[in-house]
């Protein structure tokens, strides 16, 4: 059923086809691949020579970025936070939705809702009482201050994950450690933990990737550039050197290249785990 | 496999059919069990109670005051707060936008979304590319995003009228982020280049999941692509395409960074969302008790949305459609 | 599922995340309030925490300087600056005023915000302290500190807002001299029209700056005496408000503002100050800052630059000569060290005064360091203020924070053409009252 005219009407039937997505692929990396190129020009050069490659190029916007301690120290932080969270959320969702999978008690039901409506919680609704919270823990300008009420606002998506991941588990296996003479605790850290490590890559990628984007938290949080985020900083970094458009561009990219790069080595955990998320319980 | 397959593949609760009924163990044991399970979630449930629970019940309380933020609230004013916020034009100019943004966000990028899902389902050269590049948006933040289009929409020195320039369509560009009527496009194109990835991430998930068996079929019997899909993907995906309209209604609710950093919510709070107006009651005029009530009533919209979405329009599709709604546009 | 079992591997994972755990209670409990006095650091000096928002040059690089100049002459006291972007310092003193501990010394602009905090009672009352010295400072600048006779703070910054001009463009349309009545200030606007020339930069985004011509038209019309009144009376829906919004209008039917200006932010290279500091519009009505930025987010306009008081309004009560601006000062929280003070007293004494004015390109504050401004165009400015017949601080610092902002917002949707005089005057005294 093949042959040589087959091939060719599938090909020329499906040249639309790749017409649009290279189009499509074209308006998606454009903005990306302008702010690359433009932060190799001055701000004169770029106004003057909106579209060309530089001439000359100009890797002095890039190499000042990085030649500065402030955009390490940012990356530092946005890190240390980043981590901080994930192992915090990670860690006691694992706990609850272990005891909200794996047993049958009074009030499970409830605490599960309560922690689903938590969903519902955008920071937004409780930046400002959590500031006052904060402060009088003494927890500004303190790693933790942003750790703390992120890897809560985390809970609620990681334990409804976990919580169906770890009821998929059958019974029987529970049954035999027990048998076997294992503790609950036993069984949660020998056996289940081991076997849902895919869905804790999945839900720890997807903590990380909250924390690393978080803008309106450390923004308060932080009045010292210690801790600034990667967020914070390029906010801060636009309203100082707002008129140097071409360096504004070469911030970015340098901004956006420990995202893009973690996608790309983290790519399978973040889709498993956005698609885990919509459509399992 | 689809999300109805998983839902229906999935062994019930281990404990809850391996134990006998639970009244007729002896109540010790019953005790010793409660105290188990309870103590797995109570690390979660102080850090959930201390920081989400705490500042939530502590806004709504706020929510009936008048408070400027100085000393404990002690000017009760009832429902005052939440009687003005039905005659606010602005927060009712929230509500307008944010559901124009739902629709088009439910008519053009899912669409979209779904189209580039079947596209990149196929046997495409390059398929892994394309899906890594068109998701890739969706990992940067939001406050990055922002700051680089509001310098591609810059009036006349931005790249987009720059290249309508270059073409000869000045006049079809021109102000972006700075016009009252085009604002709002504007953003909505920024959001579908950041999120529309993310949507056809869920749709392509769920496409794997239908049998090729069944297009097969359908070829057989003479059924053309457009059937096929009218068919067999739409009807299959129905829940899949369900949770990704759920998504972007809760994630249109929350928008906030991307305002921020483009608008600020102008010109004239015609890009202005209740998170925005929010922040603007809260952080500069001091008026914190009307904030909060602000606040409660996203809460409640969410809520009374997703509690209305969960019994009509998913019903048994999943429990877990709650999921990763945080950050998802 | 594959049972793929490796427990020591996933327990060493799941013992860090509880130790983890841990040391954040450990943190939450450990780090309580310290109040009251100052703070020492490791070698036993008094810590003033010093929050100000000097984040772009001059300011950036001269604040720390002179704080480490202190520093050397006065070994027991150490000043840690915190420098904060203007936004994000004002969302954080909201923050921190509901929390009530303030940092020792603090940026204000004086004027209702910085009276909630005196009636929360969480800033000094430095009245006692000062008054030795406070009366070397320009008269004008200690207005928005003083309420009931008592002061709060110390002014570090004083200006006006009025018109700087492109003389270039002025001399291209035709217009002899500079506008000295609202008529005639429209007339130059339709002449510079007509030139081909944008009349006016305006930074919409922001809606402070379009606030200046409604501000300064309901002076003109009303006069400062006025102006208090209305205040006082929290009643904005006098006539002469209603006429500020109308004469605001003539000016916006004649779209005199640049391309796009519903969306220009004040810096960057499309804002305000570029436009103006790159020739590409003839007038921007602001602060006496505006020079510094117009060479710092555009070329700058060198010697085509002048500076024009806003124009009189036929009939109004107000001269020409009332004077619309405000600064800057410093307070301190309840509490804070004295070395604070001490520091305060230095840092506007005429020495570092003339330091500032002369690196810092700033106009005086202190009447003995007048001699060191060389400047033309601040010249202009400061015999302005010293000249002044009656002085209206910045409203979104006079009036509640609250009502400040509604009066940005009701302008700017003037200006956007959603709402009418009436409406602006009507709005803002709906806020005005409810507080």
């Amino acid at each position: 059923m093949s042959g040589l005219s087959h091939t060719a009407r599938r090909r020329l039937r499906s040249t639309p086809l790749y017409v649009t997505l290279w189009l499509v692929g074209v308006l998606m990396v454009t903005p990306i691949l302008y702010a690359l190129v433009s932060g190799f020009k001055s701000t004169d050069q770029l106004s003057q020579n909106p579209f060309g490659l530089p001439s000359p190029w100009n890797v002095s916007n890039y190499t000042d970025i990085l030649a500065d301690s402030a955009f390490w120290r940012m990356l530092g932080s946005s890190t240390l936070i980043a981590v901080g969270t994930t192992v915090l959320t990670v860690g006691t969702a694992a706990l609850a939705a272990f005891g909200l999978a794996r047993f049958a008690f009074k009030g499970r039901e409830v605490m599960f809702t309560l922690f689903t409506v938590g969903l519902m919680f955008p920071f937004a609704v409780a930046i400002l009482p959590l500031f006052v919270l904060l402060r009088t823990f003494g927890l500004l300008d303190n790693p933790w201050g942003v750790i703390l009420p992120q890897a809560a606002f985390g809970l609620p998506m990681t334990i409804v994950i976990l919580r169906g991941f770890f009821r998929e588990i059958p019974g029987e296996l529970e049954e035999a450690a027990t048998l076997d003479g294992c503790s609950p605790l036993g069984f949660f850290w020998r056996i289940l933990l081991p076997m849902a490590r895919p869905a804790l890559g999945t839900v720890s990628v997807l903590a990380i990737v909250a924390s690393w984007n978080n803008f309106l938290l450390p923004l308060l949080v932080f009045s010292e550039p210690t801790w600034w985020t990667i967020p914070v900083g390029v906010q801060q970094f636009q309203g100082q050197y707002s008129s140097d458009t071409a360096r504004i561009f070469a911030y970015l990219v340098l901004s956006m290249a420990p995202a893009l790069a973690f996608y790309a080595v983290a790519e399978r955990q973040l889709i498993g785990g956005i698609t885990m998320g919509a459509t399992k319980g | 496999m689809t999300s109805t397959q998983i839902k229906e593949a999935r062994p019930a609760p281990a404990k809850e059919q391996a134990d006998p009924p639970a009244n007729r163990r002896p109540l010790a044991l019953r005790v010793r069990d409660w105290l188990t399970a309870f103590s797995f979630t109570v690390p979660a449930l102080v850090l959930f109670a201390l920081f989400v629970l705490t500042p939530i019940l502590y806004a709504l309380y706020v929510s009936f005051f008048n408070w400027g933020g100085f000393g404990a609230p002690s000017d009760f004013a009832g429902g005052d707060n939440y009687s003005r916020l039905l005659d606010d034009p602005v927060f009712l100019g929230d509500l307008w936008r944010g559901l124009l943004l739902v629709l088009l966000s439910v008519g053009l990028q899912l669409p979209f979304a779904l189209a580039m899902a079947v596209l990149l389902n196929q046997k495409v050269r390059g398929r892994a590319v394309y899906r890594m590049l068109f998701f890739a948006p969706y990992v940067l933040s939001e406050v990055i995003t922002g700051v680089l289009f509001a310098m591609i929409f810059a009036p006349d020195e931005g790249l987009a009228d720059r290249v309508l320039g270059a073409v000869g369509l000045d006049h079809v560009g021109g102000l972006w982020f700075a016009d009252q009527d085009w604002v709002l496009p504007t953003l909505f194109l920024v959001m579908m280049w950041k999120y529309f990835g993310f949507h056809m991430m869920l749709y392509l998930a769920g496409l794997q999941g239908i049998p090729a068996e069944l297009h097969e079929a359908a070829r057989i019997d003479g059924a053309n692509a457009w059937q096929r899909f009218r068919a067999i993907t739409l009807p299959l995906l129905g829940p899949t395409i369900r949770i990704s309209v759920f998504l972007s209604v809760i994630g249109a609710i929350q928008l906030f960074d991307l305002v921020w950093v483009t608008t600020q919510g102008g010109p004239d709070h015609h890009s202005e969302t209740m998170a925005v107006t929010l922040f603007q009651f809260g952080f500069k005029r001091y008026q914190i008790g009307y904030a909060s009530a602000i606040s409660i009533a996203m809460f409640l919209i969410s809520l009374v949305f997703a509690l209305a979405y969960q019994r009509f329009v998913l019903r048994r599709d999943t429990e877990g459609a709650l999921t990763t709604m945080r950050g998802n546009r | 599922m594959p049972h793929a079992v490796r427990s020591s591997f996933s327990r060493r994972r799941f013992l860090g995340v509880v130790s983890v755990a841990g040391l954040g209670t450990a943190v939450l409990t450990s780090c309580g309030d310290s109040d009251d006095g100052g703070s020492t650091d490791s070698q036993g000096r008094t810590v003033v925490e010093w929050w100000h928002i000097r984040t772009t040059e001059p300011g950036k690089t001269l604040w720390p300087q002179q704080a480490k100049a202190y520093e050397k002459a006065h070994p027991d006291t150490r000043i840690k600056l915190v420098p904060l972007e203007n936004d994000a310092f004002k969302a954080k003193m909201t923050a921190l005023v509901g929390t009530g501990k303030l940092p020792d010394m603090y940026n204000t602009w004086g004027g209702g915000v910085l009276k909630q905090q005196v009636d929360a009672g969480l800033t000094e009352d430095i009245t006692d302290q000062v008054k030795d010295w406070i009366g070397d400072l320009v008269p004008a600048s200690r207005v928005p500190y003083e309420f009931d006779g008592r002061i709060y703070a110390v002014p570090e910054e004083i200006g006006a807002v009025g018109f700087w001009y492109n003389k270039a463009h002025f001399k291209e349309a035709g217009i002899a001299s500079p506008p000295a009545t609202w008529a005639a200030f429209l007339d130059a606007v339709k002449k510079l029209k007509d030139a081909g020339i944008t009349p006016i930069a305006l930074a919409g985004k922001e809606k402070w700056p379009g606030m200046y011509y409604w501000a300064y038209l309901a002076i003109r019309i009303a006069g400062v005496d006025g102006m208090q009144k209305a205040a006082d009376a929290k009643d904005f829906t006098g006539d002469e408000f209603v006429k500020a919004g109308e004469h605001l209008k003539e000016l916006v039917d004649l779209d005199p503002f640049q391309k796009g200006f519903l969306g220009a932010a004040y810096p960057g290279p499309t804002g305000q100050g570029a436009t103006m500091g790159n020739a590409k519009a003839a007038m921007e009505l602001m602060g006496q800052w505006a020079p510094n930025v117009q060479s710092s987010e555009g070329k700058g306009l060198g010697d085509d630059l002048g500076f024009f008081p806003f124009p009189a309004v036929e009939g109004g009560k107000g001269k020409s000569t009332d004077v619309f601006g405000g600064g800057g000062g410093y307070a301190l929280r309840k509490g804070a060290p004295k070395e604070a003070l001490e520091f305060l007293k230095w840092f506007v004494g005429p020495e570092n005064n003339r330091v500032i004015v002369k690196d810092g390109g700033m106009i005086p504050v202190n009447t003995k360091a007048l001699d060191a401004l060389t400047d033309p165009n601040l010249k202009a400015v400061s015999d302005l203020l010293n000249s002044t017949t009656a002085f209206q601080l910045y409203l979104d610092q006079a009036y509640p924070p609250a009502v400040g902002q509604e009066v940005n917002d009701s302008v700017a949707a003037l200006i956007a053409g959603s709402k009418s005089p009436a409406d602006v005057a009507r709005s803002i005294t709906q806020v005005a009252k409810s507080q």
